[in-house]
């Protein structure tokens, strides 16, 4: 998962300011209006450059790629191989698409997001009343759901489900739940995206916390004052000042999440039958790699992470559009 | 990994470099260094023995060799990601079912001037090697499964070994019904190659190839129906396999082989060691024998093994063909042997090990000579392997999601399309 976003302010990027205007002056190279306007793009160049070489440069190969039937042997003797739209006509003329991989990715993300923010906002809540040195110790914990490698986090929590003598299955077993013949909960596609979705929220929940937390502690102390001096309580002043002071925060671990649980991999092929023994339970990102890696048409799975791209800044166009305007609205 | 590896390569090789031309030392390879990648996992002490190996060569050369060592599980995708980023190998050791694929997407050399006859080696191995009459895998080792058991578990109950399905069934339910901590065979459903001997075995075959160059697949066939069959009941009905297993790995197998929690297994022949040198405590306490055929005889089993192969993409090819010589020059094929208990793709090498008295050994020697099976030979086969279509058909019947019927049905249909593309 990507690194969290650096939530300070941006002003120590620019360097040094501009050096102030001198007494003596020549004749300048640009006109003024010139200079002011191509300023910032010249300090934006070098992290353009580098978001050029990392980001656009493979996004561009990605969508060139999924205009070709590029498999193996094009890889060796790199001819391409143009076809047009025929990868992305495959792709959504299969049922696959609309059956299986987009519901579970789809569907999961829902949950996995609803569950981080959710967890991470509570969590955030009780880090905000505790004691500074109490807090600190509470907040070490938490991070080390999120510090642990997501490769780890999943066989940790495929052992713990472990079928035949996990704690689960004891437990259950103890329990009565389950009969002594046990149930392959892997097999069955809620059950497994249940214990995927349990994996992701645990691993991405701390994030959210850190992130809210750090936006509790900026609303001011008196909005709550003047809000319980109304009479409102605990519920009514959490939903009515907290959650409109800090909709930003919100708004940017939400996203976050929704771009990290659309496009969830490892924990889902890492699993038992997850890596395409279990069709049933592939999301998109696994289908993709199995297109692309499994049955070698680059071209193929190429097509499905443009598809899974768009989908993605779609839904993050329409929630920043969504939450502007309600700003503009206010 | 080329990117990562880069500054520590460029700054050794510029160093050996510079200690090259102070010293004026001879051999001519001075500064540089072959990619090797080998399997994981077939040799439990592969680093000493690749260390001698690669001190053999700078000798030789003064070539240095970098061995990274690759899990099975993720060595095609590792491969087919290494063709398609441009950073292969020098030299590998390449799964036997891999090497027409890579071979015919052109990313290996072609050896066959630099073998000239290949009599010497096992006939499967070297056919599986081959492109129109030119080699591209080396056969390096060779390796099959049969049924490793628990000796003193069929002592206390006082078991034969099997030779006829309906004996081995028995077996099971006996040892299932006897021992409630013990699975007796479990029936892992992300194993293809535990599962084709009952494929094979019944008669069928997964596709052949008709004289008009079309692929049909015999997994939908009476008899292969009939073998799947009987193999998945004795989890569905005669309950002697685990409910966990359905969606277990080969690598599960043994692991739970290992804890002590299974009595008998589909493994390899080079498996024994492995599993000795993970708990001594079983010396002694494990056998093996070849997978009985449905009356009697025995049922086929995949006849799997490596090749080394050079890759196109190496600087050096002399220096790359001299280590894949001294790999298998007959000293350090011995030594492999004796450590991994694989056995080895030359003929003249391999006469010791169908005389030998080893428990262990003979068994497997025997599945091997009598009993040994390759996979359709179609570069395409590599796709229906990577898309795991017999692994989902197989995980589709022990699930319960799909009737034998329906679930062969579908896998012959994937598999026909697949070989079939292109062609």
């Amino acid at each position: 998962m990507a690194p969290p976003v650096s939530t300070r302010p941006a002003a120590s990027a620019a360097g040094a300011p501009a050096p102030p205007p001198g007494r003596r002056r020549r004749a300048p190279l640009l006109r003024a209006g010139t200079r002011r306007r191509a300023l910032p793009w010249l300090l934006l160049a070098p992290a353009l450059a580098v978001i050029a070489a990392l980001l656009l440069f493979p996004l561009g190969r990605v969508l060139w790629l999924s205009v070709q039937d590029y498999g193996l042997d094009n890889v060796v003797s790199g001819r391409p191989d143009y076809i047009g739209l025929d990868n992305y006509a495959q792709v959504l003329g299969d049922r696959y698409l609309w059956t299986v991989a987009l519901p579970n990715t789809v569907v999961f993300a829902a949950v996995a997001v609803a569950g981080t923010v959710v967890l991470g906002t509570l969590v955030a809540l009780l880090l905000a009343e505790l004691r500074p040195l109490v807090r600190t110790v509470v907040l070490g914990c938490v991070l080390v759901a999120w510090a642990m490698p997501a490769v780890s986090g999943t066989y940790v929590w495929v052992w713990i489900f472990d079928v035949d003598g996990g704690l689960v299955r004891q437990g259950l077993e103890a329990a009565g739940v389950v009969g002594p013949e046990g149930y392959n909960w892997f097999t069955d596609r809620l059950a497994f995206y249940a214990i995927a979705a349990l994996n992701v929220i645990h691993h991405g929940f701390p994030f959210v916390a850190v992130t809210v937390l750090a936006g509790l502690l900026t609303v001011p102390r008196e909005l709550h004052e003047a809000a319980l001096l109304d009479g409102a309580g605990a519920w009514q002043r959490f939903w009515n000042v907290t959650v409109p002071t800090i909709r930003p925060v919100f708004a940017v671990v939400t996203i976050l999440s929704t771009i990290w649980d659309f496009k969830v991999f490892a924990q889902v092929y890492l699993m038992p039958g997850g890596s395409g023994g279990n069709r049933e339970v592939l999301n998109l990102g696994v289908w993709s790699y199995m297109q692309s890696f499994g049955q070698q048409s680059y071209g193929l799975g190429a097509a499905i992470a443009v598809l899974l791209t768009l989908m993605l800044l779609g839904i993050t166009v329409a929630y920043l559009r969504a939450l502007f305007r309600d700003e503009e609205l206010r | 990994m080329t990117r990562i590896r880069a500054l520590p390569a460029a700054s050794a090789a510029a160093a050996l470099a510079l200690l090259a031309t102070a010293c004026g030392t001879g051999g001519g390879g001075e500064g540089q260094t072959l990619d090797v990648w080998i399997m994981e996992g077939t040799n439990p002490d592969a680093t000493a023995y690749f260390e001698e190996v690669g001190r053999q060569f700078r000798e030789e050369t003064g070539v240095e060799v970098n061995v990274e060592f690759v899990p099975w599980a993720d060595a095609h995708d590792k491969f087919t990601t290494a063709i398609a980023g441009n950073t292969m190998p020098d030299v590998a050791e390449v799964g036997t079912t891999w090497t027409l694929e890579f071979a015919e997407a052109g990313a290996l050399l072609d050896v066959s001037d630099r073998v000239g006859d290949t009599g010497g080696y096992v006939e499967g191995l070297a056919e599986a090697g081959q492109v129109d009459g030119s080699l591209y895998g080396v056969p390096w080792y060779a390796g099959v499964r049969s049924v490793i058991y628990r000796t003193d578990v069929f002592e206390e109950l006082d078991l034969e070994e099997p030779t006829t399905w309906a004996e081995l069934r028995e077996t099971a339910i006996t040892i299932s019904e006897e021992r409630d901590n013990l699975t007796a065979f479990p029936v892992a459903g992300d194993a293809m190659y535990q599962m084709l001997p009952f494929v094979w075995g019944s008669g069928a075959d997964v596709a052949e190839q008709g004289s008009d160059g079309t692929w049909t697949s015999g997994i939908d066939s009476a008899e292969a129906r009939e073998g799947l069959t009987f193999y998945t009941d004795l989890a569905l009905e005669d309950g002697v396999s685990s409910t966990g297993a359905s969606t277990w790995l080969e690598t599960d197998l043994q692991d739970n082989f290992i804890s002590g929690d299974v009595a008998m297994m589909i493994a390899g022949s080079w498996t024994p060691a492995a599993i000795l040198a993970a708990d001594p405590e079983l010396e002694g306490r494990i056998g093996a024998f070849p997978i009985p055929g449905p009356e009697g005889g025995y049922s086929p089993s995949f006849l799997g093994g490596s090749h080394l192969s050079v890759f196109n993409a190496t600087e050096d090819p002399d220096f790359a063909w001299s280590y894949v010589e001294l790999l298998t020059n007959d000293e350090n094929a011995r030594r492999w042997s004796e450590e991994t208990t694989y056995f080895p793709g030359k003929t003249e090498q391999l006469e010791p090990y169908t005389t030998s008295d080893d428990p262990l050994v003979r068994p497997f020697a025997e599945q091997m000579a009598e009993a040994g099976r390759g996979l359709p030979a179609s570069a395409n086969f590599g796709k229906v392997q990577g898309d795991a279509v017999l692994q989902a058909m197989l995980q589709d019947i022990l699930n319960e999601k799909a009737s034998v019927e329906e679930a062969t049905s579908r896998a012959a249909e994937e598999i026909e399309q697949t070989l079939n593309e292109g062609s």
